[in-house]
């Protein structure tokens, strides 16, 4: 569970990027932020593995105060939290395996990764979890060798492999087309009802959010403004999260072509 | 075809012609000025610049094959001078190239001192360089080894530390976001994505210390400069033909080696 309470974050040049925020997010929610860009969804985000750090109020994951982490409490908090980027952020000239083993790191010792003896059940883990993203095939390809979309499966199976009880999602399908967002997104949300991982993505999409999400959170200049379920969501909905009128651009489309 | 009309240019005004015009009259005086001031007879200087042209050129290019053996010798020792040199520079660089690195101090004034430190050791010429360490280690390949890894290290620091700079951090990022430690993300995020650069750069360098080498005996600091003074001093320009040719056909071989192998890396 996560609990955001009172939290407020104040960027060092004054900008505040979150403004006291109260959500609570149950275990096995697929939750999805919407809202322009800078309206603080990443900052949302961010806060929960610590890659940003409210200046105000608590942040409860499993019940414990995660502000005052640092070092190896925040480490441990990182290993139970997947994440998966805009840009796939794979090291591009190692090959699929390696970065799928990556998401292993910190549950691996020092000495072992650096030696690369991985335990068997670790790279079994790994290739299981590039099966379940339908990319096994090209486990041995260096990453930079494949699409967009094969990128971020392969940051997907990454994140699998971490074996994490949340996943954060940080907008996932911006640098892809529609069919291949779709399909990114299929693989969340059915990793999200298998596994009951509680997956937070972030989207400015609004067909996508209205299509995969269970919950709908709305962000504007860094408030929550709108929170429900995705049901209780329609255009008018957005129109009031994003303060204006709903434009072309705010569709991805292409739901039928995947 | 379409015309274009281009925006108008910006007129110059005439006092920018006008300065532009005085500062080149004024280099053109400075020029003509230095020219009158060297007292040298032209006629004697090109009739003995034409006629140690007609001695020296045509034993050049008739190589004394009889020394083959000791430059050959010469030259095996200038490679290795070249080779134990950078690769002493490759290794000394990283730590020096990380310390100069911003996004690894994560400290301005510490990735400053680091730059500051490797400015300092490029400000020294290999020359000189060579001239304090066959003073301070005596007259031999040693002293030119040292000279060369010093040399070499203030370059590749640099060019280490701009590699470290231009990473992407997002990679950086995602692991520790995964709850990495520092040391699993220097070999999972950072290695990857600068070892083959690091290479490249260092076989680049041992490239120049090659032709670099080749003169450090000229002050008695071992390889085949040796052999170069010698020979001139003692007019003997069948041996420098000789002397040339191996350095020219090294430096090509060990050019082209190099160029495949970065294609290759990178």
């Amino acid at each position: 569970m996560i609990e955001f309470k009172n939290v407020g974050l104040v960027y060092p040049n004054g900008t505040e990027g979150l403004k006291n925020v109260n959500v609570t997010i149950k275990d096995g929610e697929f939750v999805v932020i919407v809202g322009l860009s800078g309206a603080g969804k990443s900052t949302f985000i961010r806060s929960i593995n610590r890659l940003v750090t409210p200046t105000s109020g608590e942040l409860l994951v499993d019940n414990e105060d995660i502000l005052t982490y640092r070092g190896a409490n925040l480490r441990k908090l990182r290993t139970k939290i997947g994440m998966i980027f805009q840009n796939y952020n794979l090291v591009k000239r190692s090959n699929v395996l390696k970065n799928v083993l990556a998401g292993r790191l910190g549950h691996t010792g020092t000495l072992r990764s650096i030696f690369s003896m991985y335990k068997k059940e670790d790279v079994a883990l790994a290739y299981e979890s590039l099966q379940r993203v339908n990319i096994a095939e090209k486990i041995h390809n260096r990453a930079d060798e494949l699409s967009g979309g094969q990128q971020q499966r392969v940051s997907i199976a990454r994140v699998l492999t971490q074996k994490p009880s949340y996943i954060l999602a940080d907008e996932p399908v911006a640098s892809l087309d529609p069919p291949t967002s779709h399909q990114v997104m299929t693989y969340l949300k059915k990793i999200n009802k298998e596994d009951n991982i509680t997956t937070i993505v972030n989207l400015h999409f609004i067909d996508m959010a209205m299509e995969y999400a269970d919950r709908i959170i709305g962000m504007r200049a860094g408030e929550v403004v709108f929170d429900g379920p995705a049901s209780e969501v329609t255009e008018k909905t957005f129109e009031e999260i994003y303060g204006r009128t709903i434009r072309e651009d705010d569709l991805r489309g292409g739901a039928d072509e995947s | 075809m379409a015309t274009y009309n281009l925006p108008p240019k910006p007129v110059k005004s005439v006092w920018k012609k006008l300065k532009a015009g005085l500062i080149i009259l004024a280099v053109i005086a400075l020029y003509v000025w230095t020219f009158r001031g060297i007292e040298i007879d032209w006629g004697r200087a090109m009739e003995r610049v034409i006629r140690n042209f007609g001695i020296v050129i045509p034993k050049l290019f008739s190589p004394d094959w009889s020394a083959v053996g000791e430059v050959s010798m010469k030259i095996l020792e200038t490679i290795f001078i070249a080779f134990a040199g950078s690769f002493m520079a490759a290794i000394l660089a990283i730590p020096l190239g990380f310390l100069a690195a911003q996004n690894m101090s994560g400290n301005r004034f510490i990735a400053g001192i680091g730059k500051w430190i490797l400015s300092g050791v490029r400000a020294f010429p290999d020359l000189i360089l060579a001239i304090l360490f066959v003073v301070a280690v005596g007259p031999n390949a040693f002293a030119g080894v040292l000279a060369i890894a010093i040399g070499s290290t203030g370059m590749l620091g640099k060019l280490y530390s701009e590699v470290i700079e231009s990473i992407d951090m997002n990679v950086i990022e995602a692991m520790e976001a995964s709850g990495a430690n520092k040391i699993q993300i220097l070999f999972y995020g950072y290695m990857p994505q600068i070892i083959p650069e690091f290479l490249s750069y260092a076989i680049y360098r041992f490239e120049i210390d090659i032709r670099a080498s080749s003169i450090l005996g000229i002050v008695g600091a071992g390889g085949i400069g040796t052999m170069i003074i010698f020979a001139a001093n003692n007019r003997n320009w069948n041996e420098m033909g000789l002397i040339l040719l191996a350095i020219i056909i090294v430096v090509t071989v060990i050019d082209f080696l190099s160029a495949r192998i970065r294609r290759k890396i990178v």
